[in-house]
C-alpha cells in the first residue's frame, strides 16, 4: 500500500481540492462534463508527463481515457516543486495540439525539388537506413564535421550530446545566439555560470529586464513566485520600452530608450559605490578585487579599500544625468530606481534573459552591469537573492557514458567569436555560402530558422543548395516552413507523446522531471503490448530517443565504429538499449536520494519517476560558493598562485559542465577553502581576464557600449524609429502553438505597436497600412496607436506571420498561403499572401469556427545578420524607416535582396577580431560549452599570434 | 451554502489559462468562452496602467437566467452554484438577454445555452473548479461564502471587494480584489478600432463609438471576447405581427363592448387577423429557437416564474378565444346562426387577451435584466398602444369599400389617430425623459443621438408623426381612405421602431 505523499503543488480550499489524490490516479473516476447534471463517470488514468511548449518545463497531468487511451486533457502535476500543479495557458492547450486535425502522422520523403511540395510517404525503415548510410559514410571517410544536429530548444540536458559524442562528431548547434547568448556572456564573465536564478519568493526588490509575468524561462514558474514576493513586499521594478503585462504590476516601470539599460545600471552601481550602500565583506571575500588593482591601478596600494575608491571613481562617469540621457527617461526616474535598489538588504533578485541583452550591440553587457549591481548589494547567492542556474539545476548521466570527442567544428564555433557563449548557429547559411564547409546530413530539430531566424531568405537561398546541405532531416511534431524544404520530414511526439528528462533553475532548489509518453504508460498498466512508442502514439509518431538509439545503431550495425556499444543495454548484455533500460539506469544510479524516495513508497526509481514525473532532489539550495570541499575533492590537489584549488589534468581531461578542468574550489585569504565560482579565479570576477587574454582588454570590466540603435543613431525627423520585434505574448510560443486553438482564438493579429506621438508625426492612425524598411529590404503592416510603448520605438509581437507555399504543407489555424517571387533578379525575394486564415473543413467542427483572418507579418525574414562582435548574439533591434503603405503594398508583403544580406553580413563580421588564446586555445575553458570536446579539442596546432 | 469565487486582481497575471483550461475541461467550441481576461488600459505615456479582469458568470443569489428560462434548464443548485441541463433547453436565448454579464451564449455544438457552471461536475467530486486549479498565481478562489471560516470568506470579509453590476441587485457570487472600476464597468473603457492581439468584432466596434470616453483615464478596452446580439429580426418582426392582430382583436371587443357594430370587419378581418397575427408570431418565435423541435418543452417543462412560460400560455389563450371569435363570424356571416350571446360572453376574455398579446412582452423584457432599456414599467401600456395603433391602421385598410357605418368608422379614426398620438407621446417620454440607469440611458443616447439616430428620427418618429398628422385629418373628414394612408404608414413607422428599440436594447456592453 503506498503512502499518500505530501505533494508541492496539493491544495484545498476547505473540502475541495485541487487534484485526485495520488492512490486514484490509476483509477480516477470523473464524471463527464458535457453530458453534467447527468452523472456518466469516465475512468482514467492519471499520468504525469512534461508541458512542451516552453521551456519551463512544468509538469502536467494527462487524463488518459481508459476506454480508448485518448487523452481527454492535461491538468498541472502537483508533485512538481517547480510548476506546482499550476500552468499558463499553453499548459491545458497541448491537448489542441495533440488532437490537431493537421498534424503530421506518418515519415515523408521529398520527391520532387526541395520546397516543391511534392511529398510520399516513406517508412521508417527506409528512412532510418538512408540517413544512417550517409552519417556511417561520412565518419567512416573522416567527414565527422559534415554531419549536424541543430535543435531551437535542447530537449534534453546532456542526452543529443551523449548521442553526438558515441559519433566523435562535434555537431550541435542550438538557437541560443539568435536567443539568450548576450545575457550568458555578460554573467559567464562574473560567475562562470551562464544563467540567473532569481529567488523572487523571498526577495525585498525584483529587478526584471524581462517580461517573467507573461513569458520567458521561467513564465508560470517565476510568476507564481514573483507574486509571492510582492504579496510579502516586495517591490517590483521593471525596465521596458513597451508596457507589458509585467510593466502593468510594477510598482516603478522605467521605459528606457532601448540599448541604455547597461547605463541606468552603471548608473545604479556608481550611486551604490560612491554612498558606500554596498556589502563590503562579501565584496571583499569575493570580488577579484586585487586584479582589477594590479589590472588597472598597478600603482595604487593594493588594498581592498583603495580598491574600493578607485572603482568608484572609475565608475564615477556614470551620473544619473548621464543614464537618463541615454535613456531618454526623467533623471528623477532613475535616482527613484537607484534608491530602491540601494534599499535592497541584500535580497536584490533581478533576471535578465533575452530583452535587451539581445537586442542590442553590447547587450551582453546589461547583463554584466545587473550583476554588478547584484555584487555591490550583497545580493548574490543569498536568500531572496539571485544565484546562478548551476546551483538550482541537475544533470543526470545515462548509461554507457561515451568519451568526449576531440573534434572542433568551426561552422559552429568559428575563430571570429571566441567568448561566444553559444554557437553562430544564425550565420550557418552565411558560412556555407562562404564556402567554408558543407553538410552531408543536417538535421533540424523541431526548429524553424527559416522562420525564426534573421535573414530567413538566405536560409532558404543555403537549405535548396544541394551542393551546400546533402541531406534535410526534418524532425518535428508540425509542419514549419523549415520542414516545407527538407527531403525528410519525420514526425516525433508532441508533449505527451515522448521521453525525456528535464531540470531548470525555477526557484532556491532542484528537481528533475520526467517526461514520458502517457499513452504509452498507460498501455504498460492494462499490460498491453507495443514494440516501441510508435505504437502507443498515432499514426506512425514516433519520440526522438528512440529515433536516436534506432539510428546508431543502424550507423554501426556490426559495432565496427565503436558507436553501438554505447547503445546496449546496460541489464541485457548485447541488446539493443531500450528506453526503460535508458531511464531505469539513470535512475537507479544517477539521481541523488530517488532510489531511497522510491524505497520508501516500495517502488523502483523508474516506478516512482513513472508514477510522480518528476523528484525533488534539493531545497532551499543557497551560498554553494562557501560549501567547504570534501576529502574526495581535496585528494590530489594543489593551490596555485592565485588560491585555486587544483587536481591535475591533462590534454585528454574534459571540463566539467561549468568550469576549468582540474579546479575545484578556492583558498581565501583567511584559509577558507570553499567551492567559489567557475570562473579563472574561483572567484566573482570584476576583472575579467579571458577577456583580457582573448583580445578584447578593453572590455575586461563592466561598462557601457553604445548601441547600434542607441538615440544618437535614430533620425526620428527622417522617419526613423527603433523597432522591437521580439516581444511575446502570454498566449503564444514561438511556432510550436500554432496548432493550438484555443491559443490562437484568443491571440491572432499583430499590428505595429506606436506611440501616439509618433503616429501624429507619421500622420498613421490605428489600422493604417505602413512600410517599414530595414537594411535589406522592407514589410508592410498593420499600425495600433497606443500609449503603451515609448515615443520613438515601435513594436511588433513575435509567433505571427506564419506561411506555408502548398496546401498541407502548415496549419491552417495559422498560416497563409503565400507566393515566393523574385521581382528583381534571383536575389531579390517578394513574399505575398494569397488569403489570410480562413475556416476549413475537418474532423474537428471548429476549424469551421475560424473567425481570425491575419496570419500576420513574417518580419524576421526583413532583418539582416547582427552578431555581436563579442557575444556573437544576434542583435535583434532594428533600425528602421517607417513610411505609410505605398499603392503596390498590401499587408504581409516582405521584400528583401539577398546580397544585401550579406553585405551586411561583412559589416558585422568585420567588428571582430579573431583571436586565440594562450597556448593556441580557440576559447576559454572555464566557459559552458555544449558538447565540448576534450583539451586537446580546444587547441590548435598553430600558435597564438 | 453559497459557493462563489473570489478573484483577486491584484495578483492576476492576465494570463488566459483559466480560459484555456475552462475550455479543455468543457470542449468548449472556438470563439466562446465561460471565462476570459478582459484587458482595460488607461492613461497616457509615460503615466500608462494596463488592467486585468477575469470574467465570468457571477452565480448570482437572485439569478435573472434562473427566472426567465422557460423550461427551467437554467436552475439554481442547494450549494448556490447556477447550473444548467442542457437537455431542457430549446435555445430561446432569453437567458442570455437577462444575464447583466455577458455569460451565457449558445453553444455551437449543441446549439443551447451554456456558461460557467463552476465545474459542478467536479464540485461533485470534492475537486476545485479547473479555472481555480490552473492559475499560477492562486487569483481565483473558491469556496463557500456563507461558511466565515472558509478561506474565501475571509478574504472577501478582510479586504475591501467590487462586484459587477450591483446596480442589478442580482447578488452577484463573484467578489474581486484589486479590480480598476473601468474593467468591472463596461461602459466605462470603449473599445478602439483594435485589440493588443486580436479584433474586436465589428459590432462591439461599432457600438464603442456611442460610448464616451473618460477625459481624464482616457480607459480602453484593449481585449475582450463578442458578445453578438441575441435576438435579432425575428423578435423585431414578432413585436409587430403580435401587435396588429392584438390589437384588431381588442377593438372589435371593445367595439362589442361599446354596442358599436363593425360588421365584417369585426367579425371577420379582425379575428382573421388576430389569428394569423399569433400564428406568425409563434412561428417566428419557434423559428428563432436554436433547438425549434423542443418548442412544446415550454409547456412540458414549464418555469412557471418565466415571463417566456406565460407568454406562451397567452398566446395560446389568445389563439383559441380568436379562433372562436373567427369561428363565430363566419358561422354568422354565412347565416348559420345569430352569435350575439356567444360574442357577449367572449368580448371580454378576448379583450383582455388580446391587450395581454399586445402587452406580456412588456414583462418578458423586464425579466430581462441585462437590458435596461426594455425595462420600464411603461413598457406593457406602451405596447398596448401599439397595438392599438397598427391594429386600428390595418382595419382601417380592410373596412375600405365594406360601407362601415359612421360610429364604427370614428371608432377606428379615433383609435388610429389617439394610439398613434399616444405611441408618439410614450416614445418621446421614455427616450428624451429621465433614464433609470446609466446602462439605459446609454441605449436612449444610441437611439437619440448615436448610430440609431436617424433611422430613429426618421422612420420612428417622423413616419408615425405623419401618420398621426393623415390619421387626424381622415378622422376629421370621416375619410376611411386618408386614413387608410396613415393605417399604411404606422406600420412601417412600428417595425422601424422596434428595430431600433430591439437592437439598442442588446447595444450597451455588459462585459
Amino acid at each position: 500500500m503506498s503512502v499518500e505523499p505530501d505533494l508541492p503543488g496539493s491544495r484545498r480550499h476547505e473540502h475541495l481540492r485541487n487534484f485526485p489524490p495520488v492512490s486514484a490516479w490509476d483509477h480516477h473516476v470523473e464524471y463527464d462534463a458535457k453530458a453534467h447534471p447527468r452523472k456518466v463517470p469516465r475512468s482514467y488514468m492519471l499520468i504525469p508527463t512534461t508541458c512542451f511548449n516552453c521551456e519551463s518545463a512544468c509538469g502536467l497531468l494527462a487524463y488518459v481515457d481508459k476506454d480508448d487511451l485518448s487523452v481527454k486533457k492535461l491538468e498541472g502535476n502537483p508533485a512538481h516543486p517547480g510548476s506546482r500543479g499550476r500552468n499558463c495557458a499553453k499548459g491545458p492547450a497541448t491537448v489542441n495540439q495533440l488532437d490537431d486535425p493537421e498534424r503530421i502522422l506518418y515519415p515523408l520523403r521529398r520527391t520532387g525539388e526541395r520546397g516543391a511540395g511534392q511529398w510520399e510517404r516513406v517508412s521508417w525503415d527506409d528512412a532510418l537506413n538512408d540517413i544512417a548510410g550517409r552519417i556511417a559514410t561520412a565518419i567512416s571517410e573522416g567527414r565527422h564535421e559534415d554531419v549536424m544536429y541543430h535543435v531551437g530548444r535542447p530537449g534534453e540536458d546532456g542526452f543529443t550530446e551523449r548521442v553526438l559524442n558515441t559519433w566523435g562528431v562535434d555537431g550541435h548547434n542550438t538557437h541560443t545566439n539568435i536567443c539568450s547568448a548576450g545575457a550568458r556572456l555578460g554573467m559567464s564573465m562574473w560567475t562562470g555560470f551562464d544563467r540567473p536564478s532569481a529567488d523572487h519568493a523571498n526577495a525585498k526588490v525584483i529587478l526584471l529586464l524581462s517580461s517573467h509575468l507573461e513569458t520567458g524561462h521561467y513564465f508560470n514558474p517565476h510568476a507564481q513566485r514573483i507574486m509571492e514576493g510582492k504579496q510579502s513586499g516586495a517591490k517590483l521594478v521593471v525596465l521596458d520600452p513597451r508596457m507589458s503585462n509585467t510593466a502593468a504590476h510594477a510598482d516603478a516601470w522605467l521605459a528606457p530608450w532601448p540599448g541604455s539599460e547597461a547605463a541606468i545600471l552603471l548608473a545604479v552601481a556608481s550611486y551604490l559605490l560612491r554612498t558606500r550602500r554596498i556589502d563590503e565583506p562579501f565584496l571583499r571575500r569575493w570580488l577579484n578585487w586585487q586584479t582589477y588593482l594590479a589590472e588597472l591601478h598597478p600603482d595604487a596600494p593594493q588594498d581592498f579599500d583603495t580598491f574600493l575608491d578607485r572603482i568608484t571613481a572609475d565608475y564615477a562617469e556614470f551620473t544619473f544625468e548621464f543614464a537618463a540621457d541615454e535613456a531618454q527617461v526623467p533623471v528623477e526616474r532613475i535616482a527613484e530606481i537607484a534608491e530602491i535598489v540601494a534599499d535592497c538588504d541584500g535580497r536584490l533578485s533581478a533576471h535578465i534573459w533575452r530583452a535587451a541583452a539581445a537586442g542590442n550591440l553590447g547587450g551582453w553587457q546589461v547583463a554584466r552591469a545587473l550583476w554588478f549591481v547584484l555584487a555591490l548589494t550583497g545580493s548574490i547567492g543569498g536568500r531572496g537573492g539571485t544565484s546562478p542556474n548551476g546551483w538550482h539545476k541537475f544533470i543526470p548521466q545515462g548509461p554507457n557514458m561515451p568519451s568526449h570527442h576531440e573534434h572542433w567544428n568551426e561552422l559552429i564555433w568559428p575563430r571570429e567569436y571566441p567568448l561566444a557563449t553559444n554557437e553562430l548557429s544564425f550565420l550557418l547559411p552565411h558560412f556555407l555560402k562562404e564556402g567554408r564547409g558543407k553538410l552531408d546530413v543536417y538535421f533540424s530539430r523541431v526548429y524553424n530558422p527559416i522562420w525564426t531566424n534573421p535573414d530567413g531568405f538566405t536560409w532558404i537561398e543555403t537549405l535548396t543548395d544541394p551542393d551546400k546541405i546533402g541531406l534535410h532531416v526534418a524532425l518535428t511534431p508540425t509542419w514549419s516552413e523549415t520542414a516545407e524544404f527538407a527531403d525528410y520530414v519525420l514526425p516525433m511526439g508532441h508533449s505527451s507523446e515522448r521521453h525525456d528528462t528535464h531540470s531548470y533553475e525555477t526557484h532556491a532548489g532542484k528537481w528533475l522531471g520526467f517526461r514520458q509518453p502517457v499513452q504509452r504508460v498507460a498501455m504498460d498498466k492494462l499490460g498491453e503490448d507495443y514494440t516501441d512508442t510508435r505504437d502507443a502514439n498515432p499514426g506512425e509518431v514516433w519520440e526522438e530517443n528512440e529515433f536516436w538509439f534506432e539510428l546508431s545503431w543502424r550507423i554501426d550495425p556490426d559495432g565496427a565504429l565503436g558507436i553501438t556499444k554505447h547503445f546496449e543495454s546496460p541489464y541485457r548484455s548485447g541488446e539493443k538499449m531500450t528506453t526503460d533500460d535508458y531511464y531505469r539506469w539513470m535512475f537507479e544510479h544517477s539521481v541523488p536520494g530517488l532510489p531511497e524516495k522510491a524505497a520508501e513508497q516500495g517502488m523502483t526509481p523508474l516506478e516512482y519517476m513513472r508514477r510522480y514525473g518528476v523528484v525533488e532532489v534539493d531545497t532551499d539550495i543557497y551560498r554553494v560558493d562557501e560549501r567547504a570541499l570534501t576529502d574526495d575533492e581535496l585528494a590530489d590537489t594543489t593551490v596555485d598562485p592565485n588560491g585555486v584549488v587544483r587536481k591535475p589534468v591533462t590534454l585528454d581531461s574534459v571540463a566539467p559542465v561549468f568550469g576549468e578542468a582540474g579546479a575545484v574550489g578556492v583558498r581565501h585569504d583567511d584559509g577558507d577553502v570553499t567551492f567559489g565560482w567557475p570562473t579563472p579565479s574561483r572567484k566573482l570576477e570584476v576583472f575579467s581576464t579571458a577577456m583580457r587574454d582573448w583580445g578584447q582588454g578593453e572590455h575586461a570590466t563592466p561598462g557601457y557600449i553604445r548601441s547600434h540603435v542607441a538615440r544618437s543613431e535614430i533620425d526620428l525627423d527622417a522617419g526613423e524609429l527603433v523597432l522591437v520585434p521580439t516581444f511575446r505574448l502570454p498566449t503564444l510560443i514561438h511556432t510550436r502553438s500554432g496548432n493550438a486553438k484555443y491559443l490562437n482564438e484568443i491571440s491572432n493579429t499583430h499590428p505595429v505597436w506606436l506611440n501616439s506621438t509618433d503616429a501624429a508625426r507619421h500622420g498613421v492612425r490605428t489600422d493604417d497600412l505602413v512600410r517599414i524598411s530595414t537594411e535589406i529590404g522592407y514589410f508592410v503592416a498593420r499600425v495600433w496607436v497606443t500609449e503603451g510603448i515609448r515615443p520613438g520605438v515601435c513594436a511588433l509581437s513575435h509567433h505571427m506571420g506564419r506561411w506555408r507555399l502548398h496546401p498541407g504543407e502548415g496549419s491552417r489555424w495559422v498560416s497563409g498561403m503565400v507566393e515566393l517571387s523574385h521581382p528583381d533578379g534571383e536575389h531579390t525575394w517578394l513574399l505575398r499572401h494569397k488569403g489570410g486564415v480562413a475556416p476549413f473543413d475537418s474532423s474537428d467542427p471548429d476549424s469551421s469556427r475560424i473567425d481570425w483572418t491575419d496570419p500576420g507579418v513574417h518580419q524576421n525574414l526583413a532583418f539582416a545578420v547582427h552578431p555581436d562582435p563579442h557575444s556573437g548574439m544576434h542583435c535583434w533591434l532594428q533600425k528602421i524607416r517607417m513610411e505609410p503603405a505605398r499603392p503596390e503594398d498590401r499587408y504581409g508583403d516582405v521584400y528583401v535582396d539577398t546580397r544585401r544580406s550579406a553585405e551586411v553580413y561583412r559589416e558585422w563580421l568585420a567588428k571582430t577580431t579573431p583571436a586565440l588564446g594562450p597556448g593556441g586555445q580557440r576559447r576559454p575553458e572555464f566557459m559552458m560549452r555544449p558538447l565540448a570536446p576534450t583539451r586537446r579539442g580546444y587547441r590548435t596546432t598553430e600558435t597564438p599570434e | 451554502m453559497r459557493y462563489g469565487f473570489a478573484i483577486d486582481q491584484n495578483t492576476c497575471i492576465g494570463c488566459h489559462a483559466c480560459t484555456v483550461a475552462c475550455k479543455t475541461e468543457h470542449e468548449v467550441p472556438v470563439g466562446q468562452y465561460r471565462t476570459w481576461v478582459k484587458y482595460v488600459e488607461q492613461g497616457e505615456f509615460p503615466a500608462t496602467t494596463r488592467d486585468f479582469g477575469v470574467m465570468r458568470c457571477n452565480h448570482c443569489t437572485d439569478a435573472p437566467c434562473v427566472t426567465i428560462c422557460p423550461t427551467q434548464a437554467l436552475f439554481k443548485r442547494d450549494d448556490g452554484i447556477v447550473d444548467f441541463d442542457n437537455e431542457r433547453c430549446i435555445g430561446c436565448k432569453a437567458c442570455m438577454q437577462g444575464c447583466p454579464y455577458d455569460a451565457i451564449y449558445i453553444d455551437a455544438d449543441t446549439n443551447t445555452a451554456a456558461k460557467c457552471n463552476f465545474c459542478a461536475h467536479r464540485v461533485d467530486e470534492g475537486l476545485e473548479p479547473a479555472c481555480v486549479v490552473v492559475c499560477p498565481t492562486h487569483s481565483i478562489w473558491v469556496g463557500d461564502l456563507d461558511d466565515p471560516e472558509s478561506g474565501i470568506a475571509k478574504l472577501v470579509n478582510q479586504n475591501p471587494t467590487q462586484v459587477r453590476a450591483p446596480e442589478q441587485n442580482t447578488g452577484p457570487n463573484v467578489f474581486y480584489l484589486g479590480a480598476d472600476r473601468a474593467v468591472l464597468d463596461p461602459t466605462a473603457a470603449p473599445t478602439g478600432d483594435s485589440y493588443l492581439w486580436a479584433r474586436p468584432d465589428e459590432h462591439r466596434r461599432d457600438v464603442s463609438r456611442d460610448l464616451p470616453t473618460d477625459p481624464v483615464t482616457k480607459a480602453r478596452t484593449t481585449l475582450n471576447t463578442a458578445h453578438p446580439r441575441p435576438w435579432g429580426w425575428r423578435v423585431t418582426t414578432y413585436l409587430w405581427t403580435k401587435a396588429v392582430g392584438a390589437g384588431a382583436m381588442f377593438l372589435a371587443a371593445l367595439a362589442h363592448l361599446l354596442g358599436i357594430d363593425l360588421d365584417v370587419v369585426g367579425d371577420i378581418v379582425a379575428p382573421a387577423l388576430g389569428v394569423a397575427g399569433i400564428g406568425i408570431t409563434g412561428a417566428l418565435l419557434v423559428w428563432d429557437l436554436k433547438r425549434p423541435e423542443r418548442f412544446l418543452y415550454i409547456l412540458l417543462k414549464p418555469n412557471p416564474r418565466s415571463w417566456m412560460f406565460w407568454g406562451a400560455i397567452v398566446l395560446a389563450a389568445g389563439a383559441a378565444l380568436f379562433t372562436a371569435w373567427l369561428a363565430l363570424g363566419v358561422l354568422e356571416t354565412t347565416g348559420v346562426l345569430t352569435a350575439d350571446p356567444a360574442y357577449d360572453w367572449l368580448a371580454v376574455p378576448a379583450l383582455v387577451a388580446a391587450a395581454m398579446t399586445a402587452g406580456y412582452t412588456g414583462f418578458l423584457f423586464g425579466q430581462a435584466e441585462g437590458r435596461d432599456l426594455w425595462q420600464s414599467p411603461l413598457l406593457f401600456w406602451h405596447l398596448i398602444v401599439q397595438a392599438v395603433m397598427v391594429g386600428a391602421g390595418a382595419l382601417a385598410l380592410a373596412a375600405i369599400g365594406t360601407g362601415l357605418g359612421a360610429g364604427a368608422t370614428t371608432l377606428l379614426l379615433a383609435a388610429l389617430t389617439l394610439g398613434t398620438l399616444g405611441h408618439l407621446l410614450m416614445v418621446l417620454f421614455e427616450f428624451l425623459g429621465r433614464h433609470t440607469s446609466k446602462q439605459a440611458a446609454m441605449a436612449a443616447h444610441m437611439v437619440t443621438h448615436g448610430r440609431y439616430a436617424r433611422l430613429f428620427w426618421t422612420g420612428g418618429i417622423g413616419l408615425a408623426a405623419l401618420a398621426a398628422a393623415i390619421a387626424g385629418l381622415g378622422w376629421a373628414t370621416a375619410s376611411l381612405l386618408i386614413a387608410a394612408v396613415a393605417g399604411l404608414l404606422v406600420q412601417a413607422a412600428l417595425l422601424i421602431y422596434e428595430s431600433v428599440f430591439v437592437r439598442a436594447g442588446q447595444d450597451v456592453p455588459l462585459s
